[in-house]
């Protein structure tokens, strides 16, 4: 049963992106964001996009993950096309129905503004698909430290983010269970009233909490019997090391936007 | 037949690279008023085989039958199913979550449709099978109660709405060599004084070989094993190889045969063992 | 190269009461003086609510005694300062696989000690490397947990436990909850890593069977340590166990049984071999 839950979209792999450092991968696709921001012009963009598609072959990371992951943009980008359609102005007229015109200009930033949409979350789906949760975290939580100094605890932080990654498949599996102990004693969480229904979660939450309460209290047993204190210095197995490689993408990237800017793509 | 499955099929996670085949084109049966187990390493498939057969799952492929008609996905359908047949689950007490035994073993016959006053005779009669003392306990708050109790209340809260057939997933896990013991001759004498037929998921064989009339082998999905308990218990280099053990009893018995002994093999009891062993005295003196 | 007689952990005159429960009448444990010796193999038994979790936390210094004191190579666990020490030392493994390991990957989860301990990431890798060849995890090491098998959790967490280089292992029914392939395996790993690199194991249990192997037997009862011995002295002894709520292993019941009936086998036998040995001498005999 726990094989039925995955957590987070991290499709496993060795390519140089996948092992490019995390902290420079998250500053990359910032770059690579304000890039796609300052792009103006239909070349600077599909040159983008076929940079996006050589990297996503690179990591061997299989096409329908992506395409899963810009289903939810669909309707956005609908949304977007059927605006810029029928209420951008400018060019040749291309069709006309009663009041509604479409002209060439708000076709053409239509489809700019969609292959930009397009672009961007296949950037980001390459980082999320690339990176593990964890790293991802620890990456995050980097950029966080400056937070340190107004009295967070960011270490302390970071380390509960990676135990909820840790802990939410065990729990959803569990409540999974749970729900289906209850309904094979008759409970229905699905009809009645909305106050009905919040009642008939009442034999779930209560078995749910207790039990997240008990696995906290070993949980925080066994990471003290294996030395772990709170505040002590620790070191980590995976070094946040960055190589050349790692700062030679970020350089790159950082060219292009420079390039963009000063040549007007 | 009374209730089984007709190659049944489930995979959880379909069209992913997750996607994972838990049961593979599984077909059996059970007879009414038996006991069977249903033993394999973890991981075979028979959690989820369990809960076909409360209507919990969809098949992905194949069906579930009951009294020789196939299981359907109607609502209405389902609830009368899981009124018939009682699952308890892998420690069932984590599942409490009212303030006092009452409520927690009414919970059930209240959802099914029971009148107030038979969810009350029916909450202490099922206290009394599984032999708690209705008056000490009904208004306790089960978290308090000892890890045996629990279970046994946990059993009382599935048997209160008096299904027909009852399955039980891992019932001993946790518990003492004590409690251990007291669960499955309770569960023998259930089935032995009212007609319950009982499924058991179990790795404890040592308790449960003698109960079961059935035996039934999963692994990886697969139903590789199937028949009555001597017959599979017979095979003993194939429950070998697939992770499996014999009864302790069982395995002295071998050891004997293999070392000339006449002794019968087929034993999954003490009592047993001691019989089969002084009939060898017997033999001697004659 | 093995000193056997020196002392690992010393417990004298330990009391523990929980807090809030400080009436004298009724501490978690009192009155226990045990030493366990390095490289020994200790099986802790007892009923249910005996003690034995307290008293495995008292080792690893996550309980502080209440009076008396409790020596980790002749470091006190209420010394403040030493208590990471102490923990490099005694590991410990706890009964529920599932809240036990804490990274999202194996191989993070088998690293989380190393890095409490703050040593140079080279090293970490190298130890982490190391012990999951010697337990056969290698395969595993990118494998987030809840993707393993019972068995391979516990093994996991024993491999993090190992990394650390302990001189002591302390179980806590490290096997409740697996099927007979995890015990299995769990219980070799163990026995392997006493035997072949000497480090001590104290194995809470409630299995007799599984206390079979070890060098030493220790039986507490309701806070206090009523019984200890080589294994077939302790194990044996039938009428004690079942004062005590246990059953005693099947050879041990059945040889039990047989003596009753006139059989002539030995006081201590524990162990299937034996019996069988016995038995058929008996046979041969006539």
């Amino acid at each position: 049963m726990s094989r039925s839950i995955t957590l987070g979209q991290y499709f496993p792999g060795r390519s140089l992106i996948h092992r490019m450092n995390p902290r420079l991968k998250i500053l990359s696709l910032l770059v690579v964001l304000a890039l796609l921001f300052s792009l103006q012009t239909y070349p600077g963009l599909a040159g983008l996009l076929v940079i996006v598609l050589a990297m996503i072959t690179t990591t061997r990371v299989p096409f329908r993950y992506f395409l899963k992951g810009l289903r939810p943009i669909f309707y956005i980008a609908l949304f977007a096309l059927v605006i810029y359609f029928f209420f951008t102005s400018g060019g040749v007229v291309l069709l006309r129905v009663g009041f509604i015109t479409v002209e060439s200009e708000g076709v053409r930033e239509g489809i700019f503004v969609i292959l930009r949409l397009v672009t961007l979350v296949l950037f980001s789906l390459l980082l999320t698909l690339t990176t593990t949760p964890l790293s991802l975290t620890y990456g995050l939580g980097y950029f966080l430290r400056p937070l340190r100094y107004i009295g967070l605890p960011t270490e302390e932080v970071a380390m509960i983010m990676a135990i909820a990654l840790r802990f939410i498949p065990t729990l959803m599996e569990e409540s999974q269970r749970l729900m289906r102990a209850q309904v094979s004693r008759g409970a229905d969480f699905e009809t009645g009233s909305i106050f009905r229904r919040a009642k008939s979660l009442v034999p779930l939450i209560v078995p749910l909490f207790v039990s997240a309460f008990r696995r906290a209290d070993e949980l925080a047993l066994a990471m003290e019997a294996r030395g772990y204190r709170i505040g002590a210095l620790r070191t980590r197995m995976h070094e946040d090391t960055i190589a050349p490689r790692d700062w030679a993408v970020l350089a790159v990237v950082v060219a292009m936007l420079v390039a963009s800017l000063t040549l007007g793509l | 037949m009374f209730i089984g499955t007709e190659k049944l099929t489930h995979t959880y996670m379909p069209g992913t690279p997750f996607a994972n085949e838990a049961l593979k084109e599984v077909t059996f049966q059970l007879k009414k008023g038996e006991i069977a187990l249903v033993i394999g390493p973890s991981g075979s498939g028979k959690s989820t085989l369990i809960q076909h057969l409360n209507g919990l799952l969809k098949p992905t492929s194949g069906q579930v039958l009951f009294e020789g008609r196939t299981v359907g996905s109607d609502k209405a359908e389902l609830l009368k199913l899981r009124k018939r047949i009682g699952l308890v689950f892998q420690m069932p007490e984590e599942q409490f979550f009212s303030e006092t035994v009452y409520d927690e073993v009414a919970f059930a016959p209240r959802n099914l449709g029971f009148a107030e006053n038979e969810v009350q005779t029916s909450v202490t009669g099922a206290l009394q099978e599984v032999g708690l003392d209705p008056d000490a306990l009904l208004d306790r708050h089960p978290f308090q109660l000892s890890s045996g109790q629990k279970r046994l209340v946990a059993l009382a809260a599935v048997l209160s709405f008096k299904p027909e057939v009852l399955i039980l997933d891992e019932p001993t896990a946790g518990l003492d060599s004590f409690s251990r013991a007291n669960l499955f001759n309770l569960l023998a004498v259930l089935n032995r004084n009212t007609g319950l037929t009982i499924l058991i998921c179990t790795h404890h064989l040592d308790e449960a070989a003698a109960l079961a009339e059935t035996v039934f082998v999963l692994k990886q999905g697969r139903l590789v094993l199937n028949g009555p308990t001597s017959e599979i218990f017979s095979k003993r280099e194939q429950l070998h190889k697939l992770g499996l053990g014999l009864p302790a009893v069982t395995e002295i018995m071998y050891w004997l045969a293999e070392e000339g002994l006449d002794v019968r093999t087929d034993i999954y009891t003490l009592e047993g063992a001691r019989q089969e062993i002084n009939k060898l005295k017997g033999r001697q003196e004659k | 190269m093995v000193n056997r007689s020196e002392i690992m952990i010393e417990a004298k005159d330990l009391v523990y009461h929980y807090p809030g429960e400080e009436e004298p009448s009724s501490p978690a444990l009192s009155g226990i003086n045990l030493a366990v010796n390095r490289g020994e193999y200790l099986a802790l038994l007892g009923p249910n609510g005996s003690g034995k979790t307290t008293l495995m936390k008292l080792f690893n210094a996550l309980l502080a005694p209440s009076e008396g004191e409790v020596r980790v190579e002749g470091i006190s666990t209420i010394d403040e300062g030493r208590i990471t020490e102490i923990r490099r030392y005694c590991g410990m493994i706890f009964q529920n696989p599932d809240n036990q390991l804490v990274a999202t990957t194996v191989e993070e989860d088998i690293a989380f000690g190393l890095e409490n301990l703050a040593l140079p990431p080279a090293e970490i890798r190298k130890r982490v490397i190391d012990v999951a060849r010697l337990l056969g995890l290698e395969h595993l090491l990118l494998q987030p947990p809840h993707l393993l098998s019972g068995g391979e959790k516990q093994r996991v967490a024993i491999a993090g436990v190992l990394a650390m280089r302990p001189h002591c292992i302390l179980m806590d029914e490290p096997t409740a909850m697996l099927d007979p392939a995890g015990r299995r395996d769990v219980l070799k790993t163990v026995q392997g890593l006493n035997r072949e690199q000497g480090i001590a194991v104290v194995h809470v249990t409630h299995f007799p069977e599984e206390a079979v192997f070890a060098d030493r037997v220790i039986i507490l009862n309701q806070g206090r340590l009523v019984r200890q011995g080589p294994p077939e002295n302790v194990l044996s002894d039938l009428p004690l166990l079942h004062s005590f709520g246990l059953q005693g292993n099947a050879v041990v019941e059945l040889a039990a049984l047989l003596r009753e009936d006139g059989f002539d086998l030995p006081p201590q036998l524990i162990h299937s071999r034996e019996l069988v040995h016995y038995l058929c001498l008996s046979e041969r005999k006539s």
